[in-house]
């Protein structure tokens, strides 16, 4: 390889319906995960998010009113 | 408060097969690492192979590998699936009954397995070796497991489904994909088959399934577990719950691409080693993250692990987590993995990720399980923490022993004279390697007995729970209950 030029050279001719699925898969899901990277951290979306954290705990609570048995 | 919360659950959920999950976990991690210590034994000293081929090196390998991965890792993966579920979705599970038939089924493969792998019956596929029909069931047996647990969410009181479970069946989508993929096959016989693939495709299918094994079923569904026992023993909420959200979607689009990584300078087409190389490089971002994301839920109570002996083992596991996703996309580069592949290096990689990892983190769970679906504490604290020390010291001592050994084989096979010709001969190499099989077959025993320390104070607890009346105390009225 003599430059980053020939290092990314493609021969767009020779790919096979394969060769795309796979490269526009790639491609969609890399911008899937900028996109999920950017919600997430987005400062407007934390407090929604991080109330989630306390679900494991909300279930003692929950069950101290019920006592029916099964839900 | 928690007491009467527990006695609750036991009335509003079904813990019996969570129990009985639970409980066959321990009995194969003593079978499991006991054959694997057995096997570690041949290798230091092959008279114990004792020319009986039916407990020769090569039928109880895999003996092993199934027993620690399947028996143990499945059985504590399916009763915490099943706990965890029903905690974070404040439902019964949608079917006891087929609940029940995946304990079943999962114990009868196991079954299976202990009969056929010794007698030699194996598709020579490293963590696939059982045969078709062996095969089948097992697809059988986990989509019962997977539609069981799919429905138990839709069933949800909650609105939002907790992290932990979006790893539970992220594990068992992937699973159902890799292992019938990686199963298909021709078969000639009722226990013989050949592969549908042939060659390097064939090697890139086994690949691709037997790293996305490591990735899916021994991190992602161990990272579901983590994601609820660490905040839950801790009594705190995970550090961060955005981070986990992003751990788990880089996870799961990442993990995929990296099974060519086992397969540099080989006939496979030389970029897609260097893709598999690049994406485990990119890969310790998420890892790491997670692993710092389980940690740091301690931040501000680091005093909990002076006295809290189930927390070191879920703690430790954490550190290992993030030493093995480190140590494996540096093993995946071409160049540390000319010195690395095919030597006792690898095994000392998986060893820390599966004694360290793995069972840490499971055995965390175990123990927090214990106190909680047996209504007491355990029959012993101070075994607790003897069995963390030599868990520890034992994992320790095994993944030093292959380290050495490893980089110490790679040397030897590389090294050449002033006239261009090996220095060395493979025996040579395989009498050096002694010392370190023997040290690797001590570790191993160390953690054994650990695993056997285990295994009695649970049974010992579990007596102490009958005895004492709990488990039907808790199943008994709420006006006993709140008393």
């Amino acid at each position: 390889m003599s430059s980053l030029a020939d290092y990314f050279e493609t021969d767009w001719a020779a790919m096979t319906a394969s060769d795309w699925v796979g490269t526009i898969l790639t491609v969609a899901i890399f911008v899937l995960m900028v996109v999920a990277y950017f919600q997430v951290f987005r400062p407007k979306n934390r407090d929604e998010l991080e109330a989630k954290k306390h679900i494991p705990f909300e279930d003692d609570h929950e069950d101290l009113g019920d006592n029916d048995g099964r839900p | 408060m928690e007491a009467t919360a527990d006695f609750t659950a036991e009335r509003k959920y079904d813990f019996d097969v969570v129990r009985w999950f639970t409980i066959m976990a321990v009995v194969y991690l003593v079978v499991g690492a006991g054959v694997g210590v057995y096997i570690a034994s041949e290798l230091a000293w092959p008279f114990l192979n004792f020319d009986n081929p039916y407990i020769s090196f090569g039928r109880l390998r895999p003996l092993h590998t199934n027993a620690v991965i399947f028996a143990f890792g499945g059985c504590t993966l399916m009763g915490t699936a099943f706990y965890t579920v029903q905690r974070t979705c404040g439902v019964s599970l949608w079917s006891n009954k087929l609940a029940w038939f995946t304990f079943w089924g999962w114990n009868a493969i196991i079954v299976l397995a202990v009969i056929t792998l010794p007698l030699g019956f194996t598709q020579s596929k490293e963590y696939a070796e059982l045969e078709w029909p062996i095969d089948i069931l097992i697809a059988v047996v986990w989509l019962a497991f997977t539609f069981n647990f799919i429905m138990t969410i839709a069933n949800r009181k909650s609105s939002h489904i907790y992290v932990s479970n979006w790893f539970f069946l992220g594990m068992m989508v992937m699973i159902v994909y890799l292992h019938v993929v990686n199963s298909l096959s021709i078969p000639v016989g009722l226990m013989k088959s050949y592969s549908l693939f042939s060659g390097v495709q064939d090697a890139m299918i086994q690949w691709w399934w037997g790293h996305n094994a490591v990735g899916f079923y021994l991190t992602a569904g161990f990272l579901g577990i983590m994601y609820y026992f660490v905040p839950k023993q801790a009594n705190r909420p995970i550090y961060s719950y955005r981070l986990s959200v992003i751990h788990f979607w880089a996870l799961m689009f990442g993990y995929v691409w990296l099974g060519a990584h086992h397969l540099q300078y080989t006939a496979l087409p030389d970029w897609t080693g260097s893709l598999g190389a690049a994406v485990s490089l990119a890969m310790i971002i998420p890892s790491w993250g997670g692993a710092v994301n389980g940690m740091m839920t301690l931040s501000g109570a680091w005093d909990k692990l002076r006295t809290d002996y189930v927390m070191r083992f879920l703690i430790i596991a954490l550190a290992f987590y993030a030493m093995s996703t480190f140590e494996g996309p540096v093993m995946s580069l071409k160049t540390v993995n000319a010195l690395s592949h095919y030597t006792d290096w690898t095994i000392g990689h998986v060893h820390s990720g599966a004694l360290g990892w793995v069972a840490g983190i499971s055995i965390g769970a175990i123990y927090h399980l214990m106190t909680r679906l047996w209504h007491t504490e355990m029959w012993s604290e101070k075994l607790v923490n003897v069995h963390f020390w030599t868990a520890t010291i034992g994992t320790v001592i095994y993944v030093v022993a292959m380290w050495v050994s490893g980089i110490m084989q790679g040397l030897m096979w590389r090294a050449y004279d002033e006239y261009g010709t090996l220095a060395y001969t493979f025996v040579e190499s395989v009498a050096a390697m002694h010392p370190y099989y023997a040290m690797r077959a001590v570790g191993g025993g160390i953690f054994l007995l650990g695993a056997i320390v285990m295994l009695f104070n649970v049974l010992m607890t579990v007596r102490k729970s009958v005895t004492a009346g709990s488990l039907r105390e808790a199943r008994g009225t709420p006006a006993i209950a709140a008393a």
